[in-house]
């Protein structure tokens, strides 16, 4: 073996395996936790107006993002599970970079009745369509099964 | 949750979590176990230095530029940056380099009988080229530096490729055992 040659696999020579412990926790805050504890009894969305700019902030939040605002617990609304898509793609990558058996079209919605938006997959198998500005809503697993989290909306049609 | 809490020193504004809001699912939240996997490799040079301690050899490896002897063996010569070449067979012989009188032992607990550890400069090296190991049969009174020293070897069925295979460094005469 000389100087440039290269070894990629560490398990060619002697080595040791092991696992990194490196668990993630993340609270939702008390916007979120308000957010997701309503979808998990409802079929609608939380989100916030600012009163100072009056845009309507969409997952709900409690500072406007645009002036800073401070928002009062008044100006929490309930907004309709549907909306708009903005921008779609089409992956045929999953999460490891393996080829999926199916494609699937992941959208940018525009929430209606608010400034924001939410990334979801679209329940559709034609890969040959546009998108872009098709009225969507949301399918919510049933409500027994629902736990809190961005997983309890199945897909969007 | 809880709001403000001003008496919890030290104050921090916001809301406290505590643990039974989580354990008792009180909040929302993300919980993610990545699986991370690692494989620490030795590498070749020093793979094959503990291959050799099981067969009961120390290897030591050539810097043609330098004209040293390199061990613990590396595939570059830390001085010139250059390749190292040809494997050498080293004696198991040596002097103290430098040495330790430790009252504590691996996992730091205060011992009463202290443990010598130092650096052994091999025989067949340029000087001050070795590796670290235990000193045996000898007191710490009797350990000096330059000493000659002899390692003692584990029983070959019980070597497994790390550098425990040799057991300590004992006191040596020179010439047979």
């Amino acid at each position: 073996m000389t100087f440039t040659e290269k070894q990629t696999d560490p398990t060619s020579e002697m080595h040791w395996l092991g696992d990194m412990q490196a668990d993630y926790f993340y609270p939702n805050g008390i916007a979120g936790d308000k957010f997701f504890k309503h979808l998990k009894e409802n079929d609608s969305f939380l989100a916030t107006k600012c009163k100072k700019c009056s845009k309507v902030l969409f997952p709900a939040r409690l500072y406007c993002e645009d002036c800073f605002t401070e928002i009062p617990g008044e100006n929490w609304i309930e907004v309709p599970a549907s909306g708009k898509i903005r921008l779609f793609t089409i992956a045929k990558l999953d999460a490891h970079g393996e080829k999926m058996k199916e494609p699937k079209i992941m959208a940018l919605i525009d929430i209606e009745k608010t400034n924001g938006s939410i990334l979801g997959v679209i329940n559709s198998n034609d890969y040959e369509k546009d998108f872009s500005g098709v009225q969507v809503q949301a399918v919510l697993r049933p409500k027994a099964n629902r736990e809190g989290t961005l997983k309890d909306i199945l897909y969007w049609e | 949750m809880e709001e403000k809490k001003k008496d919890w020193p030290p104050y921090a504004p916001g809301t406290h979590l505590r643990e039974s809001d989580i354990r008792d699912k009180k909040i929302t939240y993300t919980w993610w176990e990545p699986e991370v996997q690692y494989a620490w490799s030795l590498g070749p040079a020093m793979s094959k230095f503990l291959k050799g301690l099981k067969e009961g050899k120390i290897y030591g490896i050539h810097c043609k530029r330098c004209k040293r002897i390199i061990t613990p063996p590396r595939m570059f010569c830390e001085y010139c940056y250059g390749p190292t070449e040809e494997w050498v067979d080293l004696p198991d012989t040596g002097i103290i380099e430098t040495f330790s009188i430790s009252y504590l032992d691996p996992d730091a607990r205060r011992i009463e009988d202290p443990i010598l550890v130092g650096v052994v400069d091999l025989d067949g090296t340029p000087p001050h080229h070795g590796f670290m190991h235990y000193f045996g049969e000898m007191t710490k009174d009797e350990i000096k530096i330059g000493m000659k020293v002899k390692a003692v070897w584990k029983p070959e069925n019980e070597r497994e490729g790390s550098i425990t295979d040799i057991k300590y460094f004992k006191p040596y005469k020179g010439g047979g055992d």
